[in-house]
């Protein structure tokens, strides 16, 4: 749904508008069993295709739980630059 | 991958720490094995990057994406990629395979314009595998032997580069594993040093095998 896109673009909320967008992997593609030779070829494209937020464009808001406790809110730390490292334990 | 990046990072964390707001967002188990199981709840996932943070002494916040990677997918889904977020929350510039001396050099350009808009083109899509080869391993060895075995039927000699990257680690990690990009100086001391092993390793190989003896050259580089 480009609505869902549209919607996260003007800052609503990752989590609330992520299950209608039409472009997402599904929980088992996403979250797999096994490392396989596609997902290092979709790193690749997504390389080349230059995956990823625009530049310039609005920091897609999301809410999540935090280690310790508590929730953090991208917003929030709107006022200084921040970085964000998405990144995997193993 | 993402092993590889923690110690430039947290070298990165203790330059910058104080005019920028680190985040960590946790996504989907990489590497998949014994040690280190696909998640299967949302519990699981917490205590995975409770131990991620402690194991890896990360010293910002580490926050857990929920299962199907609803953040990590909409920005983009990359490998372990890394955002350099303005004043303003836009996106200033995002390196693709995370690297500390691109994020370094594109935090200098960010405080120069006032912490705010685009910087230095706004992406860097250079597969950065340095990093990840010196430290990967870390992160490789939690779900041994199934990651290995699944990463080397996916990229032959991958894993094993790693392996070996990490008995390197001494001699690699002051070259792969740094926060601000190497001098020049000792970029072209470096490329010069390659240059005069190849021409050196010629040479001794020409020498060998004009009288024939090829089986001397070989002992010579290899023994």
């Amino acid at each position: 749904m480009q609505n869902a896109r549209e919607q996260i673009a003007q800052g609503a909320d990752v989590t609330r508008w992520f299950g209608s967008l039409d472009d997402k992997l599904s929980l088992d593609e996403y979250n797999f069993e096994h490392f396989r030779a596609k997902h290092l070829l979709s790193d690749a494209r997504a390389t080349i295709e230059k995956r990823g937020v625009r530049p310039g464009a609005m920091a897609p808001d999301f809410e999540l739980p935090r280690v310790g406790g508590g929730k953090l809110r991208l917003s929030e730390l709107r006022g200084r630059p921040a970085l964000l490292h998405f990144g995997s334990p193993s | 991958m993402t092993t590889g990046s923690v110690e430039p990072l947290s070298k990165l964390h203790a330059l910058w720490g104080d005019e920028v707001d680190f985040v960590d967002v946790v996504i989907r188990q990489a590497h998949p094995g014994p040690g280190a199981p696909t998640y299967h709840s949302f519990e699981e996932k917490m205590r995975d990057a409770e131990a991620y943070q402690r194991e890896f002494g990360i010293e910002w916040p580490v926050l857990v994406d929920d299962l199907a990677g609803a953040t990590h997918q909409v920005y983009g889904g990359l490998g372990a990629p890394t955002y350099l977020i303005d004043s303003d929350g836009r996106v200033a510039f995002y390196v693709m395979w995370t690297h500390a001396p691109t994020l370094h050099k594109a935090i200098e350009q960010l405080m120069r314009q006032d912490g705010r808009g685009v910087v230095n083109g706004g992406v860097d899509r250079t597969p950065h595998i340095l990093p990840a080869m010196t430290d990967g391993w870390n992160g490789l060895r939690r779900g041994l032997p199934q990651s290995l075995i699944d990463l080397e039927t996916a990229a032959p000699m991958t894993g094993v580069s790693a392996w070996l990257g990490h008995q390197l680690r001494p001699l690699l990690a002051p070259l792969t594993l740094r926060a601000k990009p190497l001098p020049p100086a000792a970029k072209a001391g470096l490329a010069l040093g390659a240059v005069a092993l190849v021409v050196l390793g010629a040479q001794s190989f020409r020498r060998d095998s004009r009288r024939n003896d090829w089986k001397r050259s070989f002992s010579r580089l290899w023994g």
